[in-house]
């Protein structure tokens, strides 16, 4: 039992079984691929459907019923298909145009290089280069080298591939497409497609893909939840696998017979790769010196036309100028947009990538429910929509693949506005959390020994250095595990004490949704301070449970340091930078702020691990140089150069810039004035030094020569003299 | 270097001519010219007569005009054109040029077209 239907078939009214409808329209689909590139294909494609018009009325006039799936194969037998024309077809160029010698005809030529194609016949990736060629008639060997030895040429190759459309009505041939083969699969026949694609064999492309699960379960216990990259990689299956799953989604599967023929279509590439450039190599010489004759008589010619014909020349050097100055201007566009998309995608994918790294410790930020949800949709939808729409773009452009799939396109658009509205929402519930801060409460911390000389300060926490496979580093998260989270937020500022011992305070600061949560969340927070003898061990971080979550909590450490003692701050703390070396040395209080990095000083962060003495204007190195001035190996900081005398003058200046890294405009002209007074001061005291030592040695030499007397008239003379000088 | 290819090369050669020297004979409906050449023992796909006839048709060698048709639309009827004649007058020539050389070095004694005919039966 078949459906018939009427089909209206070159102007006869056609009853036909729809089975034998389809075969028929696979035959003519075929058809129209393999004469896409004739000049005549409609006319041709016409003639022979009215032909077979005609032998389906023969049939029916003859007392059939209808057009039957067997009426219809005979009938297809007779015309033949597109494998049985190849062999009387091929390389049958009685007017075709030969596209692969351009300088044999370049009359021709020229008439299909109006516009930029990447030419698919002649190709070995994309056919940019030939396209190139075939657009300037030139050799595509040129163009290729061109392109090799450039070095833009890889990125801008790859865009000309995505940008340029492509062409094959240069010369002859089927073109190919990537399809799914249906007729030979394991799951979807992705592998036996791209086999056909690149004429390898089908193991080829499964065992690629199957090579990265077995490695999978033999290294199984190298991945743990961090280790993005490897997941991402295509040596870690389930990058493999969503590869896989991409493909699926992007490659249409060959269904008809045409899209089958597309499909296995030309020996495209692996073959052609091979022997194109074995044969190029060989003779790149001879070519060269060919195009050096051919661009020589070219430009001959040319000269002489313009002599003779000068309306056409004109017309034509014209043309020709124009389309180089089109072509430049074209390419770079579109290497400007290729350019500035490249880099938007890039930073996309490096979005997914750190948020895939990231979302571990959600469980820490988020509360569950909603906030989980809104993370959820984010990732997927927000951000991984976008990932995938990409890569299937690019996948489908350099595959050549064209489908009107609407449904897919418009479900995409949907997610992804799906993930905006994830993303808004969840900043919006975050940002709430994180909105109000708990009352600052400075603690005093009880030390057992506040009178000693020396107080290093040193933690006792474990530190997580030496963990292999951390690609990612996520501040300020410094390390979790199941239930716990440590963060890094710990500042230590030493300030001097006001009286002879040490003080140490601290400061706990969190956010949260309200100022008594904050409050709350505050008085939670344990951060362990305890002195033994000399050392003051310090935790290293502060550890954050599922349950209080992370809202930005720190602490600010403060060791008051009395004048005539020592500090040391331990490396082990240097990390982050997180010890702060401040402090008001000049009696005044140190203005408490939020922002942490506003009173963050360069030059203070390297003195970790090295013995600081407390003095009445600040912090001096061992060696006596001041800790704010100086590096830790002793070499001045680029704006103190003029304070290398060590602390002779110093003073005057101290009582300015010593106690301050919050000083305003008006006291930093002050300070450059004062250090060119200085400068200045300094210059004529050396020289008036030089006078003097000068002086002296003359007088000595006299004085070995005079009688005592005059010895000792003459020193109160010139002293009076020079000490007059100095004070001016 | 096999051997369908070699003969499918060698009847590919000769097609045009034939269909050329069948159109000569008068208007031809492309139906009747696979007809009179598979009479002729020299089988060809319809497919492959159509692409040739349109390439013909544009190279200005044959012309068509719309016949009208007892069951059904107008159907397309070809004939030569002058160009078209003069076309295969040269192609007559070196043909039988050809055939000789070829009747010459093969030493056969059949006359040339007895010679074609059996490459072609061979080639099938």
């Amino acid at each position: 039992m078949k459906k018939v239907i009427n089909i209206n078939f070159q102007g006869r009214v056609v009853p036909i079984e729809e089975t034998a409808f389809e075969l028929l329209k696979q035959y003519t689909d075929s058809l129209r691929v393999y004469f896409a590139n004739e000049e005549g294909r409609d006319e041709i494609i016409n003639d022979i459907e009215s032909r077979i018009g005609e032998l389906f009325q023969e049939r029916i006039t003859k007392g059939s019923t209808c057009i039957t799936d067997d009426d219809v194969n005979a009938i297809i037998n007779n015309m033949g298909r597109p494998k049985d024309f190849a062999d009387v077809d091929s390389d049958n160029d009685y007017v075709r145009p030969e596209a692969s010698q351009p300088f044999s005809n370049t009359g021709t030529q020229n008439v299909f290089a109006k516009k930029l194609y990447r030419d698919a016949n002649n190709k070995i990736f994309g056919g940019v280069c030939s396209g190139i060629a075939a657009y300037f008639g030139i050799e595509p060997i040129i163009v290729r080298l061109v392109f090799i030895f450039s070095g833009i040429g890889f990125l801008a190759y790859i865009l000309l591939w995505a940008f340029v459309p492509s062409s094959t009505n240069l010369q002859n041939g089927v073109r190919k497409r990537l399809y799914r083969n249906p007729d030979d699969k394991l799951i979807a026949g992705v592998c036996s497609g791209i086999a056909s694609y690149f004429n390898i064999s089908v193991w080829v492309p499964r065992l690629l893909f199957i090579i990265p699960f077995i490695s999978f379960f033999f290294r199984w216990g190298e991945f743990g939840p961090l280790t993005v990259p490897h997941f991402l990689s295509f040596s870690f299956s389930p990058g493999a696998l969503i590869i896989y799953i991409i493909l699926w989604m992007v490659i249409p599967e060959a269904k008809s017979t045409s899209e089958k023929l597309e499909m296995k279509g030309e020996k495209v590439d692996m073959n052609s790769i091979k022997n194109s450039v074995m044969e190029e190599m060989k003779d790149v010489q001879q070519r060269m010196s060919k195009m050096g004759k051919e661009a020589r008589t070219v430009a001959a010619e040319r000269s002489k036309t313009i002599g003779s014909e000068l309306n056409y020349a004109a017309r034509k050097t014209g043309r020709s100028l124009g389309d180089v100055i089109v072509f430049i201007v074209k390419a770079f566009g579109y290497f400007v947009i290729g350019c500035v998309a490249l880099s938007l995608i890039i930073a996309l994918f490096s979005l997914a990538v750190v948020s895939v790294g990231l979302f571990p410790l959600k469980a820490y930020l988020l509360n569950d429910g909603w906030q989980s949800a809104y993370a959820w949709g984010t990732l997927l939808f927000f951000i991984g929509i976008p990932v995938i729409g990409i890569i299937t773009f690019i996948i489908r452009r350099i595959a050549k693949i064209k489908s009107k799939n609407n449904l897919m396109r418009w479900s995409f658009v949907a997610l992804w506005l799906l993930g905006i509205f994830c993303f808004v929402s969840l900043l919006v519930s975050v940002s709430r959390d994180f909105k109000s801060s708990n009352t600052v409460r400075e603690e005093t911390v009880q030390l057992t020994a506040p009178g000693v000389n020396r107080l290093e300060v040193s933690t006792n926490s474990a530190t997580n250095y030496y963990r292999s496979n951390r690609f990612l580093h996520f501040e300020p998260f410094a390390n979790f595990d199941e239930d716990t989270a440590y963060v890094n937020n710990m500042r230590i500022r030493i300030v001097k004490s006001k009286n002879d011992s040490f003080n140490v305070s601290l400061i706990k600061v969190c956010n949260g949704r309200s100022r008594r949560y904050a409050d709350t969340l505050a008085d939670k927070m344990v951060y362990n301070i305890n002195q033994v003898d000399s050392l003051l061990l310090l935790d290293k971080g502060i550890a954050i449970n599922r349950q209080d979550k992370f809202r930005n909590q720190h602490v600010i450490v403060t060791i008051a340091v009395p004048v005539g003692k020592v500090i040391n701050v331990n490396k082990k703390l240097s990390w982050r930078n997180s010890a702060h070396f401040s402090g008001p040395w000049n009696g005044q209080e140190w203005e408490w702020n939020n922002d942490w990095d506003d009173d963050e000083v360069d030059g203070w962060d390297n003195h970790y691990g090295q013995d600081l003495t407390m003095k009445t204007d600040g912090l001096y190195m061992l060696d006596g140089k001041r800790a704010d001035k100086y590096w830790d190996n002793g070499t001045p900081r680029d704006d103190n150069e003029w304070d290398n005398d060590n602390n002779n003058n110093k003073t005057e200046i101290d009582s300015i810039s010593g106690g301050g890294y919050r000083y305003d405009e008006t006291q930093k002209t002050i300070d450059s004035l004062q250090i060119i007074k200085e400068k200045q001061l300094q210059k004529m005291k050396d020289s008036l030094k030089k006078v003097k030592d000068d002086i002296e040695r003359s007088l000595e030499k006299l004085n070995n020569t005079k009688t005592p007397d005059q010895q000792a008239f003459t020193p109160p003379f010139h002293d009076r003299r020079l000490n007059f000088f100095l004070h001016i | 270097m096999n051997i369908e290819n070699t003969a499918s090369q060698m009847r590919k050669g000769v097609l045009e001519f034939c269909i050329l020297s069948v159109i000569k004979l008068g208007e031809a409906y492309p139906s009747d010219i696979i007809e009179k050449m598979k009479s002729a023992n020299l089988n060809i796909l319809e497919g492959t007569l159509y692409p040739l006839l349109t390439r013909l048709k544009n190279a200005e060698l044959l012309t068509y005009r719309w016949v009208e048709s007892n069951s059904g639309p107008p159907r397309k009827y070809f004939l030569l054109t002058e160009k078209g004649a003069s076309f295969y007058k040269e192609l007559e020539t070196t043909w039988e040029e050809l055939a000789n050389a070829v009747a010459t070095i093969t030493g056969e004694n059949g006359t040339i077209q007895n010679t074609t005919s059996t490459n072609n039966k061979n080639d099938q």
